[in-house]
């Protein structure tokens, strides 16, 4: 009897992957080939042909491009001055990358089309009130535009990559290149950059990644320049009358874009395992940069000026006006925070939903993380590796695209779910399953299994041994998981714009749908209140232990 | 009747990489003994141990305690209901819990009321002299105090059987030697039965009732310290238990149970085992113990030879010393003092020698 409740366990494990991920991938797959008249392979053939999809492949393509370009540019530097220079004030330039990549990235393009949109942006209309005729103004509905406003939420990766390939590389590789005659520029160019190039590609990439998956920004700043991508188009396709086809075609395109990024950028981390061998008491070496470090310390000021300063100085300077525009000393006032957290009740409605779905898809994912990593770690399963592969799917899977397959999956079941918090929860669940896993794999990897087999002998159960021994033990991993989930969930928007309902409206569709229909103060408080509630979260997690596992996020 | 019984136990891993075959082991053990299963490291003893706990299904055997049985390919009666207890090499005591917690984990399971589970842990922490320390942490404590832990945990629970993987491996010489001693004390007062797992024939030799010589997943020999130690059964076991002068020689003489084995320069009569035919090859054991060094003309049986190498080590020396073609390990008492070079006169006692058919067994 009591081997049964560890077969139940992961049972339900394995179900709870299939309905969540396999199921709604099939449908997904099923509906790019569908049509009236049998199988087709014509829904694909038009996404190659017709210029709103080539468009939109090739727009996503640039933005991805460019922003992982422009990541190297900046992450690199300023993880060199981090981990190997004598830079002033290193902590400050490792809070600018955290801050930068916990902003939710609508907040980012909203806070800039207030500073930048033609002809309202307030340091457009400053530039062209102080240099009259031909002002160098700068228009934020561009592909430029778009590209600024998502790097920074992308450099980070490569910053902290970078950050712990150079400071886990011991000097004596350096050094011993130096006994031999090679000068700084050459031992620059011939050890330090191989040995960290893969923890920069592999930054890249996976910003690439980040960066064309992400619809707010680029519904913010792409759709007004009628830039379309991969995630806006397919959700315009998904407007009255719905095109399951296309979308479905194109939404498998968008999947192999990503997918083959990351199978690439795991190539690449599967070399950097030279560096990471070596960790034991590595001793990086740091440059004295005499007179260079203030070009650099200003460099990384530029970057804090930009990612942090900028965006939220002047959302809080727009969420605290009563109107935008009039003179702002005079007119300041709370009332848009009240009118957010308590008089609307579409907002009040969103905050409670993203709440209960931030807490509730962590919660189950660090769970069903959990028990699929027993499955892998501690029993001899048949196919549990492919248990473990499946779990790991929807890293590959943009947001929008996991809401494609849940829309096509649910609508033919009879079970009416379109619109419901419970569809919310579950593209939720789906999309950060493999943080759960991730988590709870490197926890109980960790855990000897003598610690349960001494539990075991002892006469408890299995499910008294896990309850007793393994979960606690397991803690503090799972938490850090937990934290991990909740922040992106509670600012989630690519998955949400497509699923929710005016019942089940989430925080981040809100702040959207009130952009949209111009109430920029109210916007700009409740960006700031999703802020507040990522910071408390982040707070909170310190408070109870374990900081140090939130620092490296990237 | 005995209290365990292992018939043809096998167990392999295919591939899977994580311990030790066994293969086709027998032992039984007598209730209230404490047994050794002693052997270099990937012999199988541990695997054995694990089998004999349930964390493990064998491939073909049997397992019986008390008359039932547990363990067989087609069913494996789990750990938790086999009333045994373990203690393991790297202690496995939660580091969550207190020592208090720990030990009485096991308590609580079998729902001891609150007032007895206190007392029990009382009397159990003071078993194992770690009175006043229920409130510790694990990660305040030496590691021979975790180690008292671990067994004070799995003693609370009076099991019938303890089994212990290399239980004193992590501590240092002079702890193990009064863990080693206190074991053995604990294990007479309770009279809990012991399979004890370690690959140091010193240990087993203190500690243990029988011993069973594993290698290469077979039980190569089992009994008494003395018997394992005095009468090896085969050349393997010789030469795990303690260190051994293997010497290759041929049989000369035969007069029925006894007979004279040539090494040459070394002669020496001693019983010949049956089956061993005149002018066979053998291999002779040679205890360095059972050779002494002599005076010219004070053992008519001794036979010249030269000291190579010295080393004193406080009780007793040490000394190599070549005869002939041959090279012997001798120890002699501290007082007898030779340089590298010195002539000397060399004694076999026969009678302490063991002598195995000459074949080509793998040396350990």
């Amino acid at each position: 009897m009591r081997l049964k409740l560890e077969f139940w366990v992961e049972t339900a494990a394995l179900i709870a992957l299939i309905v969540l991920i396999v199921l709604p991938l099939l449908s997904l797959l099923w509906g790019s080939v569908a049509a009236d008249e049998g199988p087709t392979l014509g829904y694909f053939a038009h996404v190659f042909s017709a210029r709103i999809y080539t468009q939109a492949l090739l727009n996503s393509l640039v933005l991805g491009g460019w922003t992982a370009l422009l990541s190297v540019a900046i992450g690199v530097p300023l993880a060199w001055a981090v981990a190997r220079t004598d830079i002033p004030a290193a902590p400050f330039v490792k809070l600018t990358a955290t801050l930068a990549y916990l902003s939710p990235p609508f907040l980012l393009a909203i806070a800039y089309v207030n500073l930048f949109s033609p002809r309202a942006g307030v340091i457009n209309t400053f530039l062209r009130h102080m240099i009259p005729g031909h002002a160098p103004t700068f228009n934020i509905f561009s592909m430029p535009g778009l590209v600024l406003v998502t790097v920074p939420h992308t450099f980070p990766f490569v910053y902290f990559l970078t950050a712990s390939a150079l400071s886990s590389l011991d000097a004596g590789y350096e050094e011993s290149a130096q006994i031999l005659g090679a000068g700084k520029l050459r031992t620059a160019a011939s050890v330090t950059l191989p040995l960290v190039a893969p923890a920069i590609l592999s930054g890249a990439l996976i910003g690439f990644v980040d960066a064309i998956a992400l619809f707010g920004s680029q519904a913010i700043v792409g759709l007004p320049a009628r830039i379309f991508t991969l995630p806006t188009r397919i959700y315009a396709l998904f407007n009255y009358p719905p095109e399951y086809g296309p979308a479905s075609a194109l939404s498998l395109v968008f999947v192999a874009l990503t997918v083959g990024a990351l199978s690439l950028q795991r190539a690449y981390l599967a070399r950097r395992s030279y560096i990471t061998l070596s960790g034991k008491g590595s001793r990086p070496r740091r440059v004295a940069l005499g007179g260079w470090r203030w070009p650099l310390f200003a460099f990384c000021a530029v970057i804090f000026l930009v990612a942090v300063v900028l965006p939220y100085g002047s959302l809080l300077a727009v969420s605290l006006s009563k109107s935008w525009g009039l003179d702002f000393w005079k007119n300041l006032t709370l009332a848009h925070y009240h009118f957010v957290l308590f008089e609307y009740d579409v907002t009040r409605r969103a905050i409670t939903n993203s709440l209960i779905l931030a807490a509730a898809a962590a919660s189950f994912c660090v769970f069903l993380g959990a028990a699929i990593a027993w499955i892998d770690v501690r029993t001899r399963l048949w196919g549990r590796r492919v248990l473990d592969f499946v779990s790991l799917v929807p890293l590959g899977l943009p947001g929008i695209v996991i809401a494609a397959a849940l829309i096509q999956f649910w609508l033919k079941i009879p079970v009416a779910l379109y619109g419901t918090l419970t569809i919310l929860f579950l593209a939720y669940a789906a999309r950060y399953v493999p943080l759960g896993v991730r988590a709870a794999d490197t926890a109980l990897r960790q855990i000897d299994p003598i610690l349960e087999e001494s539990a075991r002998i002892l006469g408890a159960s299995w499910g008294r041994t896990v309850w007793e021994i393994s979960l606690p033990l397991m803690r503090s991993g799972l938490f850090a998981g937990w934290i991990l989930i909740f922040v992106p969930a509670i600012q989630e928007l690519s998955a949400s714009i497509l699923l929710f309902s005016s019942n089940s409206i989430t925080l981040a569709v809100a702040v959207y749908n009130l952009y949209e229909n111009g109430y920029i103060e109210p916007v700009a408080a409740l960006a700031l209140v999703n802020v507040a509630i990522i910071v408390a979260a982040l707070a909170l997690a310190r408070r109870l232990g374990g900081e140090s596992r939130f620092e490296g996020l990237g | 009747m005995s209290q365990i019984e292992i018939v043809g136990l096998s167990k392999s891993y295919r591939g899977e990489g994580e311990g030790a075959a066994v293969d086709g082991l027998n032992l039984s053990v007598e209730a209230g003994e404490f047994v050794t299963l002693l052997g270099p490291s990937g012999c199988g003893k541990t695997t054995t141990l694990r089998l004999i706990a349930g964390y493990l299904v064998p491939d073909a055997g049997t397992i019986t305690v008390a008359g039932r049985e547990l363990s067989s390919p087609r069913r494996v009666v789990p750990p938790e209901e086999r009333g045994m207890g373990m203690v393991f090499q790297n202690y496995a005591v939660w580091p969550h819990m207190t020592v208090f917690d720990n030990i009485a984990f096991g308590l609580k399971l079998r729902r001891l009321s609150k007032a007895q589970v206190r007392d029990r842990v009382a009397q159990v922490l003071e078993l194992v002299n770690l009175s006043g320390l229920g409130n510790r942490y694990p990660s305040e404590l030496s590691g021979g105090q975790q180690q008292r832990v671990a067994l004070a945990r799995s003693l609370v629970v009076e099991p019938a059987i303890l089994l212990l993987d290399e239980p004193l491996s992590n501590l240092d010489a002079k702890l193990r030697e009064r863990m080693r001693w206190e074991l053995k004390q604990l294990q007479r007062r309770t009279g809990i039965t012991f399979i004890y797992v370690t690959h140091d024939q010193a240990e087993a030799l203190a500690l243990s009732d029988r011993i069973a010589v594993v290698y290469a997943g077979r039980l190569q020999q089992y009994g008494t310290p003395r018997e394992v130690y005095r009468r090896p059964a085969n050349r393997i076991v010789a030469d795990f238990m303690g260190s051994v002068n293997l010497v290759r020689g041929r049989v000369a003489e035969r007069n029925g149970a006894t007979g004279i084995v040539e090494a040459s320069p070394l002669r020496l009569t001693l019983g010949l085992p049956e089956g061993v035919e005149v002018g066979e090859p053998v291999d002779l054991a040679i205890r360095p113990e059972s050779i002494r060094l002599v005076l010219p003309g004070s053992d008519p049986d001794a036979i010249p030879g030269c000291i190579e190498e010295q080393s004193y080590l406080g009780n007793l020396c040490e000394y190599t010393v070549t005869v002939g073609a041959i090279r012997l390990r001798v120890q002699a008492g501290p007082d007898v003092d030779l340089a590298p070079g010195d002539e000397t006169w060399v004694a076999v006692d026969a009678g302490a020698c063991n002598l195995f058919p000459a074949d080509d067994v793998t040396r350990l």
